[in-house]
C-alpha cells in the first residue's frame, strides 16, 4: 500500500544570532543553514495495517506523513501511496487519502461542524445517499447529535477533535494519517477517539498511520511501530519487540499485607519503587518465575503481577541511546 | 463535465461565505453601511480637482467619471471577491492551515481564490453603474453598442489582471512568509487607478500600462465606453491580460512546491 524508499527532506532554515545587532545584519546578509528534517529513511505498509510513528519533538515524524499526503516534495527518494505519487497530488490520490491533524483544524470556525461536511461532500464528490449513510454512522458513533449544529468556536476542544475527525473520513479515506490526534484532550476523550480510530480500521480496512506523543494511543492502536529519529529510522517492528530489546527486564508489582523491610525486597531484585503497601521490583527475564516464587512463598503478598516497564521508559531509554551513539559517532568524526 | 463539477464547487463556497456574513448580525449591518460610505468618499478627491478646472488632460469632468465609476466597480470586485479569499491565503501559509486546501482533491487556486466572498461590495458594483448613468445623462449622450461590447470585454480582462496581479503577490507568501504590507502596497497602488492614465507621465505612465496595468483596468474600458478606443488596444488588452494570467498560474504552480507548512 505506502512503499517509501531512501526517503529525504532537507530543508533551509534561516539563522540569526538574538539581538537588534543580528536582526538588522539580517536584513541585509542572510545566512542559511542544511536541516535534515528526514534523512535517508525506507519502510513498507501493506493494506490495513495500524502503524505508530515514534519519535521525540523534531524527529521528522510529521515530515515524514507530510510527503506521504502529497504536502511536501521530497528533496530525494521514492515515495508511492497505493500506486500513486502523492506529490503529483493526482485527484484520484486526494480521494483515498486524509490527514487528520491534532493541532492544526480545517472546520470553518464561525460556522457549525454542518457546514463544513457539506462542503467537503461537494468537493469530494460524495454521492447524496453514501454521504447521509456516512454521515449517520459518524454522528452515532462519535455522539455528535447534538454538536453539529453549533458554531465550531462554540465547541470545547474535546467536542472540535470528534467534529474534526467526522470531516476527515466524510469520504472514506482507504489511507488515514493521524498527527497526534489525542493531543490536550482529557482520558476519557482519548479512548472514545482511540476505540473510534480502530473501529474505523477494523470495518473499513482503511491503512492507517500514527504519530503520538502518548503512548497509550500507540499501545491502543499500532501493533507495529516505526521509530524515527533525528530523520533516520532506528527501529521497525512489533512494538512488543521494541520493549524486550530495549527494557528486556521484568516489573514484579507486589501488593503487600503489611509492611516489609527495604532489605529483603532488595534481596529479590532491584526495587523501583516501595511505597506503603506497594512495591515494584526488576528483574531478569528468566528470573521472573524464581522472584515470584519466593516473593509468594516468603512475603505477605495480596496481589501480584508481572508487567513490562512502561513504555514512556521505554522510549526515553531509546532515545537517550541515540543521542549517545550519535555523540560517539561525532567524536570520532574528530578525533579522525 | 470538469466545469459543471467547479460552477458547483463555485455556489458551495458563496453559499458559506454567505452564511458567514449572515452569521453575526451587527458586522453585517456594519459592513452595508461602511460599503455605502466608502462609495462617496470615493468621489471626493475628483471634486477636489475639478473644482477650479473644466478639464485634465483631455478629459472632462463627466468624462473622469466614467474611469471613477470604473474604478468604484473594480474596487468592489477586488473587495468583494478577490482580496477577501486571497489574504486569506497568506494567513494560511503563515500557519501551515493550508495543509488542508491542498489535501483536497479540487485545483488548490480555485479553493483559495473562491473561499472568501464579501457580499456587501456588491454595493461598490451597483455604484459604478450608477456613476456611468450620471455620468452619460450630463453628457447627454449613450454609449454605441460596439462600444459597451468593448467595455464589457475590458471588464473581464480588468478582473483577470487584477486576480493574477494578487495571485502574484500570494504566490511570494510561499517565499517570505509574510507579505502583509506587500498587500497594503498593492491596495495602495490600486488606488492610481482611479485617473485616467494620461494623467501620469514618464516613467510611472511605463509602470502602468506594462508592470501594474492600471491604465488597462480603468481608462480602457472608460475609453470604450466613450467610443475612443482603437480597436487594437482593445486587442492588446486581451492578449495581454491572458498572458498576465498565464504567467500568473505558472508562478502558483511552481511555488506551492515551495510550500513548506508549519511544524506542529
Amino acid at each position: 500500500m505506502i512503499s517509501v524508499r531512501g526517503l529525504r527532506k532537507h530543508y533551509q532554515v534561516h539563522k540569526r544570532p538574538p539581538g537588534l545587532k543580528a536582526a538588522l545584519r539580517s536584513l541585509v546578509h542572510r545566512s542559511y543553514t542544511s536541516v535534515k528534517a528526514v534523512d535517508g529513511i525506507s519502510f513498507d505498509i501493506k493494506p490495513g495495517e495500524r502503524v505508530g510513528f515514534l519519535g521525540p519533538n523534531g524527529a521528522g515524524k510529521t515530515t515524514t506523513l507530510k510527503v506521504l499526503a502529497g504536502l511536501l516534495h521530497p528533496s530525494e527518494g521514492e515515495v508511492t501511496v497505493d500506486g500513486h505519487v502523492p506529490k503529483v497530488r493526482e485527484e484520484a490520490f486526494l480521494k483515498k487519502i486524509m490527514l487528520v491533524m491534532g493541532q492544526k483544524q480545517q472546520l470553518l470556525w464561525d460556522l457549525p461542524a454542518a457546514e463544513t461536511f457539506e462542503l467537503n461532500r461537494a468537493i469530494y464528490d460524495v454521492p447524496r445517499l453514501q454521504y447521509k449513510q456516512t454521515l449517520d454512522e459518524l454522528v452515532s458513533l462519535l455522539e455528535l447529535e447534538d454538536l453539529i449544529q453549533k458554531p465550531v468556536r462554540q465547541l470545547s476542544l474535546g467536542e472540535r477533535m470528534k467534529c474534526e475527525l467526522a470531516a476527515a473520513l466524510i469520504h472514506r479515506p482507504r489511507v488515514l494519517f493521524l498527527d497526534e490526534p489525542t493531543i490536550g484532550l482529557d482520558v476519557s476523550m482519548q479512548v472514545t477517539m482511540r476505540n473510534f480510530i480502530k473501529a474505523y480500521n477494523e470495518t473499513t480496512g482503511a491503512t492507517l498511520i500514527l504519530t503520538s506523543h502518548y503512548m497509550d494511543d500507540v499501545a491502543a492502536l499500532c501493533p507495529r511501530v516505526i521509530v524515527i529519529d533525528k530523520g533516520q529510522l532506528s527501529y521497525d517492528g512489533s512494538l512488543d519487540a521494541l520493549v524486550q530489546r530495549v527494557r528486556p527486564e521484568k516489573r514484579v508489582v507486589l501488593r503487600l499485607a503489611r509492611p516489609v523491610d527495604a532489605a529483603v525486597l532488595a534481596s529479590l531484585g532491584r526495587v523501583v519503587s516501595h511505597e506503603a503497601g506497594t512495591a515494584v521490583l526488576q528483574v531478569q527475564q528468566d528470573a521472573v518465575s524464581a522472584t515470584v516464587g519466593q516473593a509468594l512463598s516468603s512475603l505477605p503478598v495480596t496481589d501480584l503481577t508481572v508487567e513490562n516497564a512502561p513504555l514512556e521508559e521505554v522510549m526515553s531509554e531509546l532515545f537517550q541511546e541515540g543521542k549517545a551513539r550519535r555523540a560517539e559517532a561525532a567524536r570520532e568524526t574528530v578525533s579522525a | 463535465m470538469k466545469l459543471k463539477r467547479y460552477l458547483r464547487l463555485l455556489g458551495v463556497q458563496l453559499k458559506a461565505s454567505g452564511l458567514l456574513a449572515l452569521q453575526y448580525r451587527a458586522d453585517f449591518l456594519a459592513e452595508g453601511l461602511s460599503s455605502v460610505a466608502w462609495t462617496f468618499t470615493a468621489l471626493a478627491p475628483l471634486f477636489v480637482v475639478f473644482g477650479d478646472r473644466p478639464s485634465l488632460e483631455g478629459w472632462s469632468f463627466h468624462e473622469s467619471l466614467l474611469v471613477v465609476g470604473w474604478f468604484t466597480l473594480l474596487q468592489g470586485v477586488l473587495e468583494g471577491a478577490i482580496s477577501p479569499s486571497l489574504t486569506g491565503v497568506v494567513e494560511h501559509i503563515r500557519k501551515g492551515t493550508l495543509d488542508f486546501v491542498l489535501l483536497k482533491p479540487a485545483d488548490a487556486q480555485f479553493l483559495v481564490s473562491t473561499q472568501r466572498f464579501l457580499p456587501w461590495r456588491a454595493m461598490n458594483v451597483l455604484s459604478g453603474i450608477g456613476l456611468f448613468t450620471y455620468a452619460f445623462v450630463s453628457l447627454g449622450r449613450w454609449p454605441s453598442f460596439p462600444g459597451l461590447l468593448a467595455s464589457l470585454v475590458l471588464l473581464g480582462t480588468s478582473v483577470l489582471l487584477l486576480y493574477s496581479l494578487w495571485i502574484l503577490v500570494v504566490s511570494a507568501a510561499f517565499f517570505v512568509v509574510k507579505v502583509d504590507n506587500l498587500t497594503y502596497l498593492f491596495t495602495s497602488i490600486f488606488d492610481a487607478a482611479r485617473w485616467p492614465s494620461s494623467v501620469f507621465r514618464g516613467a510611472l505612465a511605463m509602470v502602468f500600462t506594462f508592470v501594474i496595468p492600471l491604465a488597462l483596468m480603468t481608462t480602457f474600458p472608460a475609453l470604450a465606453m466613450l467610443g475612443r478606443l482603437p480597436w487594437t488596444w482593445l486587442v492588446g488588452a486581451v492578449a495581454g491580460s491572458v498572458v498576465f494570467a498565464w504567467v500568473a498560474r505558472r508562478v502558483w504552480l511552481l511555488s506551492i512546491r515551495h510550500y513548506t507548512s508549519a511544524s506542529s
